[in-house]
């Protein structure tokens, strides 16, 4: 990338820039610092600092944190293939709806809702409807409802759809926007189904926005803490252990040993996908330009 | 989402006049809760965390907007994404830990006062960062800064090229640049932004719990606490309260700016 505009002085430029740098730098730093300390034998406030890894082996070896990525794992893998087909339709709906507002309203509204507020709400939605099933099971007879709402991996699930619903929907609705509808209407007239044209026409070329989807998902269900923490019953999640720990004990070296794996995947994940993306994004555009302006 | 969202939350507003019973609620019409809620330090509490999170706002403007300004005019085109990307970052990093570990930095021994300290800028350690009203603005900044920066960069990435060059060739000054040009096309962003900051800091519990210190009491942990306390009537009615405070502004911002025109450029 490269500074533009010739009529500004280089040195306001690179203020600026500097101004930028400085932001993301900011925003960065605790997550910095937690890595820092988390490779400090002697922990958080010590005058030296020796390297080690004997935080991390204490982080494998504790059963009760395995146990918790285990139940986060198992969160992310059964929220994945609900979320991104309604992600997909959902951003499919916006595309040809004419009524955009109220999906917008809809899909990007727990974005605005507070964590607390809305698990809040969830909650007593869930006990409410098993006191409804329960009454239903009373009058018919019919028992198998009483405790489909019950606390545990369900609920949970439920609130971490609602959650990554909306980052989903974004980020395939921003892959979606190059793609352009005249090429299924094309298969569609060519004898295609609906099916087909969407699998092999539109589904390649929107394939990098619904594998980072897929990424975003994941990394959402690990970082995920209030919603998962009230509604999730009995089990722990990862950050549902880091958070007692923290709370319970302060930040031992452990804390920032299991902060850091958490934020360092995290962070190689999303920083995997935007280089993929760049480097596909400006292949394309190479392509375009040759195609537009063979001579040069 | 109409059920598993917009149907629990508007029935919080249904179970807020629900009467408490030991360990949950039964269906009446008392207006207790509110009262509960509106004549008590709850409300103080509550105007207190609004009052913080303003704050907040205008901080992150002040921080953000120049940098989405400055990313949408001095960037190359098809480098400003990428540029966007690098404050996707720090999002996808657990805003639990972004905030935890705010406290080992900014804590009277922390980074921070060792840095200033060590530079002889101050003489002893300031202790204004953390466990204070000041700490829970600087959690909601962190936290938040990267959404103001999006929202208003989606806005100004609507603005057409031929409008920055025709003001270049008329001679407009920056100054009305930034009020006539920046300000009112960037307004949508710059609001949905600003209501995200809001919202999310009157509700977030989390950030005054681990920044705040005693007595930084939010809307969220108050619904939490009430919980807790299995005052199920009393959460409801917080978070009815919070619903109406997040429809009313989103309705009012929708009439003033019509928000769906942040979408249009990824759409």
């Amino acid at each position: 990338m490269s500074l533009r505009d010739d009529f500004q002085p280089k040195w306001k430029l690179l203020l600026k820039w500097g101004w930028l740098s400085f932001a993301v730098f900011i925003l960065m730093a605790p997550t910095f610092y937690t890595v820092y300390i988390s490779f400090n034998e002697l922990g958080f406030g010590a005058k030296y600092y020796n390297f080690t890894f004997q935080w991390y082996e204490n982080v494998f070896s504790d059963k009760q944190l395995i146990g918790a990525l285990g139940w986060t794992m198992l969160l992310a893998i059964i929220t994945l293939p609900i979320v991104i087909p309604f992600g997909l339709l959902s951003a499919k709906l916006y595309k040809q709806s004419t009524q955009k507002v109220w999906i917008v309203f809809v899909l990007l509204s727990p974005l605005f809702v507070p964590a607390d507020i809305l698990a809040s709400a969830l909650l007593v939605f869930f006990k409410n409807l098993n006191k409804f099933f329960t009454l239903i099971g009373e009058y018919t007879g019919i028992y198998s409802l009483d405790t489909w709402f019950d606390l545990g991996i369900m609920t949970a699930v439920i609130g971490l759809i609602v959650y990554t619903l909306p980052y989903v929907f974004v980020v395939i609705m921003i892959t979606m926007a190059r793609y352009r509808n005249e090429q299924t209407e094309a298969a569609r007239d060519l004898g295609a189904s609906a099916w087909r044209a969407f699998w092999e026409i539109e589904f390649p070329q929107i394939r990098a926005g619904v594998f980072s989807a897929c990424a975003f998902v994941v990394i959402l269900t690990f970082n995920e803490y209030t919603r998962t923490s009230l509604l999730k019953g009995g089990f722990d999640t990862f950050t549902s252990v880091l958070i007692s720990q923290m709370l319970n004990t302060g930040m031992s070296e452990e804390s920032y040993a299991m902060a850091s794996i958490v934020s360092l995947v995290a962070v190689v994940i999303v920083s995997t996908i935007l280089i993929v993306t760049a480097i596909k994004t400006e292949e394309l555009e190479k392509k375009t330009r040759i195609v537009k302006e063979p001579n040069k | 989402m109409i059920i598993f969202f917009v149907l629990p939350l508007l029935l919080t507003v249904v179970w807020s006049v629900f009467e408490r019973t030991m360990f949950w609620m039964e269906p009446a019409f008392t207006l207790f809760s509110y009262e509960n809620f509106f004549f008590s330090s709850r409300l103080e509490n509550f105007l207190s965390s609004m009052f913080h999170s303003s704050i907040s706002v205008v901080c992150a403007f002040f921080i953000g907007f120049p940098i989405a300004i400055f990313i949408r005019r001095r960037v190359r085109k098809v480098a400003q994404h990428r540029v966007m990307l690098l404050f996707i970052l720090p999002f996808m990093v657990s805003e639990i830990i972004r905030i935890f570990a705010l406290r080992p930095i900014l804590s009277r021994n922390g980074v921070v006062n060792s840095f200033l300290m060590d530079m002889n800028l101050i003489e002893s350690p300031f202790s204004i960062f953390v466990f204070t009203p000041t700490g829970v603005v600087i959690g909601e900044i962190v936290s938040f800064l990267p959404f103001m920066i999006f929202s208003t960069f989606l806005a100004l990435e609507a603005i057409p090229n031929y409008i920055f060059e025709v003001c270049a060739d008329l001679g407009v000054n920056r100054r009305r640049m930034f009020k006539d040009i920046f300000l009112p096309l960037a307004a949508p962003g710059l609001f949905a932004g600003s209501v995200f900051i809001f919202v999310n800091g009157i509700g977030i519990a989390l950030i005054p719990t681990i920044l705040g210190g005693p007595g930084s009491v939010n809307a969220g942990l108050i619904a939490t606490q009430a919980i807790i306390a299995l005052d199920f009537p009393l959460a409801m009615a917080v978070s009815a309260i919070m619903m109406f405070t997040l429809m009313g502004l989103l309705y009012l911002g929708h009439r003033l700016f019509n928000l769906t025109k942040l979408l249009e450029p990824i759409s």
